[in-house]
């Protein structure tokens, strides 16, 4: 009996990326995955299970900067309500975070605390990169704000948005979660960069 | 009033050019005898280049786009010349009262300014501001040091002569 | 709302010298003492954004402390300079970003102050709805985060609850929850939608008795009155030296609200009282925030019921975009069209500096023009700015609980506060 090799992001249960556009072919994130999937991915049972746990209680770091930090503020309301996605509680320290959502603009000079942050989380730890402005410096192309902040941590979702409804923010949770569900390893092990 | 060389209004506002070596004294009659015990704000601004810079303008010639001419900046007339590079406006309001007055004084490029810190306490961090993003001095205060830009930052940002930095943008579509 | 009597907060002035916006540690208790130097933030979870306090400790008492800015300079100024008036319209709104409306409002008023061009009645009243919105708002953001980080974490969520009312607003009529980008030189971007007045009178009708819940939560809370009551005292007239305005004077007994005093918009024409209280500490500048949110209920009630009709912008073609059916028809439509939306329309040269009472303080904006499509300059005074100047005087003789309990009261927004 042949079994279909487990090729797409779709096998390993990611839904989110196939809703909205059916035909479309291997994403972005697919392509840089390359063939050698199997080889990263985890498919043990314990492993899956580790990653359900994981993917379904992340709770994010108090990074919020500007704009995007009041959006940030209200996913946590009652309307949007993170909780019941297994955010519980934002933590102040990075050592009790998981999840980074960098939310506003990182200016050059908060770029090295922002790091320090980073640094301090311990490992398995995911990045958010929220909104324009922590994704690409957003509207401000000048001296002072660092051109996204992939430059200095890796990121595993870009949220769009200026700032992002949180909605936007907690689809962006929502497919971490998946992905970590499925098995995908944080960025800084698929780019191979320091965590 | 001391120190006074010129007043000009205009959009139903009231500035003061002042000399910039008598300007403690200007600014401490203002407070007790003007009662503009409030200073709003001290801004500087930077003319360099007034009414001769290239702005976008939409205007072709036969060999492309003449920047250089004024009628291309879209210009309704030429800008009047400034008496020097910069210029640093205090805004002060009486509380009460209501009366609004601008104070200006207008310095050279490394030529400092007295502080008014002795007389409101709050031009403080504004000095420092226009240190840090102009490079103009204020004589007097007790601690001028940069205070947006990183200390050891060189170059003052908000001058016209520093670029705007950043990272020339990339379309993917245009080859 | 009884006020109390006019009392001495304290005699004399409490502004550090030689620099009034730090505290030294004394010399004596320098070297006799342990002194421990704690540095907050610039992440922290009760810090309002990213602030740095360096702070010196002698047991729980705060002897000295300096404030480290900048770490959210974003070069606003700047890059509005290399854009035309128009597309600079979007920068004003993040550096506030909690009060966002206001920071529009200011700099478009600037430009039609330059500019000269009349603005329609309906323009004026919806902005100053839609401002007074973003002032409870802003109110609510500040009493969410500030009771948060005292300790009163339910606060929160009823805060989040009725601003997030306040946001729902703002998308029906902006399309945007914040930074709207609604406000444009001559009125307003569109006409205001059908069913926004409903929506608006509901929310009328329920915030009152939501801040209701809010008082019967904090106002009277012990433990609220311990924390808040006596801390951060700031006289009179050192406020007004140290330049701060808003909720931070008015606290401190000075009766001085832009909105009544220097008017703007169509504030003559509605009736609202402006809180002032005698204390000066943190407790009383929280029960201002709370008596302007039920006052700008009311200008709210009031904008609605003297709502005119008509056009929600000027008709000056130079500087408005024509409307979209005319271009098919109309040459000259067209090339005005083409005009302003390529290199802009030109502002005529001058400089003014416009302030109005954004729930801050006083939020000015200073613009030079060179005549041009662009901005030469354009300055954002900052009430945030000002008033984390007022933090050394505030906590004089204090400890380092108190600290977190007056950087709150004092409301900054550290986008403000750097631009």
């Amino acid at each position: 009996m042949a079994v279909r090799k487990k090729q797409r992001l779709a096998d390993y249960g990611l839904n989110s990326e196939r809703l909205l556009m059916p035909g479309k072919g291997p994403g972005v994130f697919e392509r840089e995955l390359g063939d050698d999937l199997e080889d990263k991915l985890m498919l043990t049972t314990v492993a899956k299970a580790v990653n359900w746990a994981q993917g379904h209680s992340i709770w994010p770091d108090t990074f919020g900067l500007a704009c995007c930090a009041i959006e940030m503020m209200s996913i946590v309301s009652s309307r949007y309500d993170i909780a019941r996605f297994g955010a519980e509680v934002f933590r102040s320290s990075p050592r009790q975070a998981d999840l980074l959502i960098v939310s506003g603009r990182v200016a050059h000079k908060m770029a090295a605390p922002l790091r320090q942050i980073y640094d301090q989380m311990l490992e398995p730890k995911w990045v958010i990169a929220m909104g324009a402005c922590a994704s690409s410096g957003g509207m401000f192309n000048n001296y002072a704000i660092l051109q996204g902040v992939d430059k200095i941590v890796a990121v595993d979702i870009h949220v769009p948005g200026c700032p992002p409804r949180p909605e936007a923010l907690v689809e962006g949770i929502v497919r971490l979660q998946e992905k970590i569900v499925a098995g995908v390893p944080p960025a800084y092990e698929i780019r191979g960069v320091a965590s | 009033m001391p120190g006074l060389v010129e007043r000009v209004d205009a959009y139903g506002e009231t500035t003061l050019v002042v000399d910039p070596a008598r300007l403690a004294e200007a600014c401490t009659h203002l407070r007790d005898e003007g009662r503009f015990n409030f200073l709003s704000d001290i801004t500087a601004v930077d003319y360099l280049g007034w009414g001769g810079r290239e702005v976008a303008g939409y205007y072709g010639t036969a060999a492309g786009r003449d920047l250089g001419s004024q009628s291309a900046q879209g210009f309704a007339r030429t800008p009047a010349p400034k008496p020097a590079r910069f210029a640093v406006n205090y805004h002060l309001l009486q509380i009460p009262g209501g009366e609004v007055v601008r104070v200006q004084v207008w310095v050279d490029d490394g030529q400092s300014v007295p502080s008014v810190i002795e007389i409101w306490p709050t031009a403080d961090w504004h000095e420092r501001e226009a240190y840090d993003m102009m490079g103009i001095p204020f004589d007097g205060h007790p601690n001028l040091r940069r205070i947006l830009m990183e200390d050891d930052w060189e170059g003052h940002p908000l001058r016209k002569d520093y670029p705007i930095g950043g990272e020339p943008v990339r379309f993917s579509g245009a080859e | 709302m009884a006020v109390t009597e006019r009392r001495t907060i304290y005699e004399g002035t409490r502004i550090p010298a030689p620099v009034p916006t730090s505290l030294h540690v004394p010399a004596g208790l320098a070297d006799s003492e342990d002194i421990l130097q704690v540095n907050f933030g610039p992440n922290h979870p009760s810090t309002h954004g990213v602030l740095r306090l360096v702070v010196d400790l002698s047991g729980e008492r705060v002897v000295g402390l300096r404030a480290v800015i900048g770490y959210l300079h974003t070069g606003f100024e700047k890059n509005m300079e290399q854009k035309t008036w128009w597309k600079a319209i979007t920068y004003p709104e993040r550096i506030d970003y909690v009060s966002f409306q206001n920071n529009e409002l200011v700099f478009v008023l600037a430009i039609e102050k330059l500019l000269g061009i009349e603005v329609p009645p309906k323009a004026t009243w919806m902005r100053m709805l839609l401002c007074e919105l973003n002032r409870i708002h802003s109110h609510l953001v500040f009493l969410a985060t500030s009771a948060l980080e005292l300790g009163a974490i339910s606060m929160f969520w009823y805060g989040m609850r009725e601003r997030d009312q306040v946001l729902d607003l703002s998308e029906l009529v902006t399309g945007m929850r914040m930074h709207t980008r609604y406000f444009q030189a001559g009125g307003l971007a569109e006409d205001v939608p059908r069913g926004f007045d409903a929506e608006c009178r509901k929310f009328v009708e329920w915030m009152p008795k939501a801040i209701d819940e809010y008082e019967a939560m904090l106002t009277r809370n012990e433990i609220w009155l311990e924390r808040t009551r006596g801390i951060g005292l700031l006289s009179a007239d050192d406020a007004i030296a140290l330049g701060q305005s808003g909720p931070v004077l008015r606290a401190s007994g000075v009766d001085w609200d832009n909105r009544r005093d220097q008017p703007y918009l169509a504030y003559p024409n509605v009736d609202f009282r402006v809180p002032v209280y005698h204390g000066g500490d943190v407790y009383d500048r929280y029960r201002v925030r709370m008596d302007e949110m039920r006052e700008s209920v009311r200008i709210i009630e009031q904008c609605l019921d003297a709502m005119p009709e008509g056009p929600w912008i000027a008709d000056d073609r130079k500087v408005v975009l024509p409307p979209r059916h005319e271009l098919h028809t109309s040459m000259e439509s067209l090339i005005h069209h083409f005009k302003i939306v390529t290199e802009g329309y030109r502002v005529p040269e001058g400089e003014v500096y416009v302030t109005i009472e954004s729930p801050r303080g006083e939020l000015g904006c200073y613009v030079v023009s060179d005549g041009g499509p662009k901005p030469w300059r354009v300055k954002f005074r900052a009430p945030s700015f000002v008033a984390l100047e007022a933090t050394a005087t505030c906590m004089t003789d204090s400890m380092i609980a108190d600290m977190i309990a007056i950087v709150g009261s004092l409301d900054s927004v550290m986008g403000e506060v750097d631009r």
